[in-house]
C-alpha cells in the first residue's frame, strides 16, 4: 500500500502540470487576492480615493476650504474645472467631484447652508461611500474653521423655533450656547474622534448622480454579464487555439502541409474560426442576459457589437498566440488557466475593479478583460457613443491587443510549430 | 519523373541525409526501405515539400520542388503513416475537405468522393464519422484522401500498418490498380512481401544514404548470400551425418539437422536427397531458405527492418 502511495507521489512530482495547479496557480491566486482585498504590499502607505474639486466660488474662503479638503486623510485631492472634472466622470476616468458652488463663503459668513455638492458615478459608489466617510467630518468642521459658527448654529435655531414663544426662543438660544461650547471644546481637544458637529452640518453635501443607474440596465448585472462572459471566452479560445496542438498530435496539421497552400493559411484559417465561435459565444451571453435577466440592448446593438468584435478578435489572438507560443497541449492548459485567472482577477471579470487598491487598478490594464468590460460599461452604462474617444480608444486597443499577439502568433507558429509538425 | 540530387540535411549537427540522390520513372513503383532512423521519412518530407534540404534539390516532373512548390505539390498524393483524418466528420466530408484544399471543384469533388469511396468499399459508410470506423477502414479513407485530385505520384509510408486482412487485401487491390493504371508510387514498408509484391526497384537507405538500389533480382544476384537447405533426420548415426556433411563443400552440422548453402537451391535439392539416401539417413523434414529481401536488408544493414 505504502509502496503505491510512493509511486503516486513520485508520479504526481514528475507531473509539471499537477504541480501547477496544485501549488502555482492557487499560490498566484491568494496572492492577487491578498494584495486586492488583504492590503497586503501597502506598506505603511494608506490607499488613497481620488477626489475631484472644482471651485466655483473662486473666493479667498472656498480656496481656504480646497486647502482643508486636500489635508483629508486617505484622500488624494486634485482641483479641476467643473467641465474636465466631469468629463472625467462620464469617462469613468473618476469617480467623483466635490463642486463648490458660488455663494460659499457669503453661506460661511451669515450662517446660512454650505453650497457643497458632490457628484458622482453611481457605477462607483462604493468608493464614493469610502470618501463620504472622511469627507462629511471635514465639512462639518469648515464652519468652526472659517466661519462663524456660532452665528450660523444661531441661525438655524432661530429658523427652527421662528413661530415659538418668546421664553421657549431664549431657552434654546442658551441651550445652544451651550452646545457650540461644548462641540468647540471637543473639537479642539481631540481632532480624531468622530466630529460631534457632523450631526449638524456635514449632511449638507448635497449627493448627485452625475452617472445614474438607467432604469433599463442594472450595474451589477452589466459587471456580471461582461466580466463572465470575457473570462469563459478566454477559456473556450484556449481550447479552439489547442487544437492546433492537436492536429499536430494526430498529424492532420502534418497532411494540411502537403497541400500546395501556403501554411500560414493554416494558422489564419484557425483564427478566423476562432474569431468566429468567439463573436457567437459573446452574443449568445449577451442575449441570454437579454432575454433571462432583462439586459436591456436593443437601444445599444451598434456599440455592443463593436465590443463584441473587438473582444472577440482580442480574445481569440491571445488563444491562438498561446497555443503557438506552447509545446504542448499540457503547457497551454497550465499557462492559460494560470493567465486566464490572473487577467481575469485584475481586470475585473471576477471583481469590479475599484475594490482594488490603485496599484491593481493600474495593472489592470495589462489585462483583456479591463478594456473589454469597460468599452461594455461604456455601451450599456454610461451610454456612450459610439464615436465618443474614450470608447473608441478601448476598442483601438483590444484591436491593438489582436493584431500583436496575432502577428507574435505567425511568428511562433513559423518557430514552433511547423518546426514540431 | 523524380530526380533526387545529392539530399542532405542535418538536425541540430546529426545528418540525417549524407547526399542521397535516386531517379524514379514516370508509372514506377519504388520502394524506400530502411530500418527507423535511416532517413526515409525525412527524404519524404523533403520530396513533398514540407522540409528543407540543407543541400541538395528534388526536381518532380521536371519541376524544382523548392522554387514551383505549389505546382510541384499538385502533382503529388500523399498517404501518411498515422491516420491523419478528422475522426468527428464523416467519410463524405473528410474527403470533400482535403480534396478541397487541391482545388477541385465541389462537382468534380462530389463525383471523386463518390469514385474512392466505391473503390475502398465504404460507400455504404459514407456518412458515418470516421472515428466509428475500424483500424482497416480508417486506413482505407486514408489513402482515398490523398486520391481525391488524380495525382500524378503517390508517396505511402507504411499504408498497410496494423490493419485486417480483409482491408490490408482491398488496399493491395487498388495499389495495383493504380500501378496499373500508370500512376508513380514511391512505397515504404516495414513488410518485405509487400515490397516484393509491388515494387519495380528498390531503394535500401541506412544512415542517410542509399546502400543498395534495383529491382530484386538485381539485388539478389548483387548479394553474396547463398540459399539454404535445411535437412533434419530421423534416428540417424552422427558419424554418417558427419560424413554426409563433409561430402558437401558448404555446409554446418548441428545435432541432427544439416544446412546445405548452395548458389541454387533448386539444383542443389536433387543431390542432398540422394546423398542422405546413400548414407542411409532417414529425412524427416526439409526446410528450404530462400534469399529474399529480408535477408538481403539484414545483410546490407545488419538490422531487422523493424529494428
Amino acid at each position: 500500500m505504502i509502496r503505491l502511495a510512493l509511486k503516486d507521489l513520485k508520479l504526481f512530482l514528475k507531473d509539471r502540470r499537477s504541480m501547477l495547479m496544485t501549488f502555482a496557480i492557487p499560490i498566484a491566486l491568494i496572492s492577487l487576492f491578498a494584495f486586492a482585498f488583504g492590503g497586503v504590499g501597502k506598506g505603511n502607505e494608506e490607499t488613497k480615493i481620488s477626489m475631484q474639486i472644482s471651485d466655483l466660488d473662486n473666493t479667498t474662503l472656498s480656496k481656504d476650504a480646497v486647502n482643508i479638503f486636500t489635508t483629508l486623510k486617505n484622500v488624494d485631492a486634485k482641483v479641476v474645472p467643473i467641465e474636465s472634472a466631469q468629463d472625467a466622470i462620464k469617462k469613468g476616468k473618476e469617480s467623483n467631484v466635490l463642486v463648490i458652488h458660488k455663494g460659499f463663503a457669503d453661506s460661511l459668513a451669515d450662517g446660512g447652508e454650505l453650497p457643497l455638492e458632490l457628484q458622482y458615478d453611481e457605477a462607483k459608489e462604493i468608493e464614493v461611500g469610502l470618501l463620504q466617510q472622511s469627507l462629511i467630518p471635514k465639512v462639518a468642521t469648515i464652519p468652526f474653521s472659517l466661519g462663524n459658527p456660532k452665528a450660523m448654529m444661531a441661525s438655524r435655531f432661530e429658523k427652527m423655533t421662528e413661530n415659538s414663544s418668546p421664553e421657549l426662543k431664549e431657552n434654546i438660544q442658551h441651550q445652544s450656547d451651550n452646545l457650540f461650547e461644548t462641540l468647540s471644546k471637543g473639537i479642539a481637544e481631540n481632532s480624531t474622534t468622530q466630529d460631534p458637529s457632523s450631526a449638524f452640518f456635514g449632511n449638507e453635501v448635497k449627493m448627485t448622480k452625475l452617472v445614474a443607474a438607467k432604469k433599463d440596465n442594472g450595474l451589477g448585472l452589466i459587471q456580471a454579464v461582461a466580466g463572465t462572459a470575457v473570462m469563459m471566452l478566454l477559456f473556450s479560445v484556449v481550447g479552439i487555439g489547442m487544437s492546433l496542438l492537436e492536429e499536430k498530435q494526430e498529424g492532420t496539421l502534418k497532411r494540411l502541409l502537403y497541400a500546395p497552400m501556403n501554411p500560414l493559411k493554416i494558422l489564419f484559417g484557425k483564427m478566423i474560426s476562432a474569431n468566429i465561435i468567439s463573436i457567437i459565444q459573446l452574443i449568445v451571453m449577451f442575449l441570454f442576459a437579454a432575454l433571462v435577466f432583462g439586459l436591456e440592448i436593443n437601444n445599444h446593438i451598434t456599440g455592443l457589437l463593436i465590443t463584441i468584435i473587438a473582444t472577440a478578435f482580442a480574445c481569440s489572438a491571445f488563444g491562438v498566440f498561446l497555443a503557438s507560443f506552447a509545446k504542448t497541449r499540457q503547457q497551454v492548459q497550465g499557462l492559460s488557466t494560470l493567465i486566464i485567472l490572473v487577467m481575469s482577477a485584475i481586470g475585473g471579470s471576477m471583481i469590479p475593479i475599484f475594490f482594488m487598491p490603485s496599484l491593481m487598478q493600474k495593472a489592470a490594464v495589462l489585462s483583456v478583460n479591463y478594456w473589454s468590460i469597460q468599452g461594455f460599461f461604456d455601451i450599456l452604462w454610461r451610454n456612450l457613443s459610439i464615436f465618443s474617444t474614450t470608447f473608441l480608444s478601448r476598442i483601438l486597443v483590444l484591436v491593438l491587443i489582436g493584431v500583436i499577439l496575432n502577428t507574435l502568433a505567425v511568428f511562433m507558429f513559423r518557430r514552433n510549430i511547423l518546426k514540431m509538425s | 519523373m523524380i530526380e533526387i540530387k545529392n539530399l542532405r540535411k542535418s538536425y541540430n549537427g546529426h545528418a540525417a541525409l549524407k547526399g542521397i540522390s535516386f531517379a524514379i520513372q514516370k508509372g514506377e513503383f519504388y520502394g524506400l526501405l530502411g530500418p527507423n532512423g535511416a532517413g526515409k521519412t525525412t527524404t519524404i518530407s523533403i520530396m513533398s515539400s514540407i522540409l528543407k534540404p540543407d543541400s541538395g534539390e528534388v526536381i518532380i516532373d521536371g519541376m524544382n520542388i523548392d522554387t514551383h512548390p505549389g505546382q510541384a505539390k499538385q502533382l503529388i498524393g500523399v498517404v501518411p503513416q498515422e491516420i491523419a483524418l478528422y475522426g468527428d466528420l464523416t467519410a463524405s466530408e473528410n474527403l470533400h475537405f482535403w480534396g478541397g484544399l487541391y482545388g477541385v471543384s465541389s462537382s468534380e469533388l462530389k463525383k471523386r468522393s463518390e469514385e474512392v469511396l466505391h473503390l475502398f468499399g465504404l460507400y455504404d459508410r459514407r456518412n458515418d464519422n470516421v472515428k466509428t470506423y475500424s483500424g482497416g477502414m480508417k486506413r482505407r479513407i486514408n489513402i482515398a484522401a490523398a486520391l481525391l485530385h488524380q495525382p500524378k505520384i503517390l508517396f505511402m509510408d507504411e499504408p498497410t500498418v496494423g490493419i485486417d486482412p480483409q482491408s490490408r487485401n482491398l488496399i493491395f487491390e487498388v495499389i495495383e490498380k493504380l500501378h496499373k493504371e500508370g500512376m508513380t508510387i514511391v512505397y515504404t514498408t516495414h513488410y518485405m512481401e509487400e515490397a516484393e509484391r509491388f515494387c519495380d526497384r528498390i531503394g535500401i537507405i541506412d544512415n542517410g544514404q542509399i546502400i543498395a538500389e534495383g529491382t530484386l533480382k538485381e539485388l539478389k544476384s548483387n548479394s553474396a548470400l547463398k540459399e539454404v537447405v535445411v535437412v533434419t533426420y530421423d534416428h540417424a548415426d552422427e558419424s554418417k551425418l558427419k560424413e554426409l556433411s563433409a561430402q558437401w563443400p558448404d555446409s554446418n552440422l548441428s545435432e541432427n539437422k544439416i544446412s546445405f548453402y548452395a548458389a541454387d537451391v533448386q539444383s542443389a535439392l536433387s543431390g542432398i536427397i540422394s546423398g542422405s539416401g546413400q548414407m542411409g539417413a532417414d529425412i524427416s523434414n526439409i526446410e528450404i531458405q530462400r534469399t529474399n529481401l529480408e535477408t538481403i536488408f539484414l545483410s546490407l544493414t545488419g538490422k531487422q527492418l523493424r529494428d
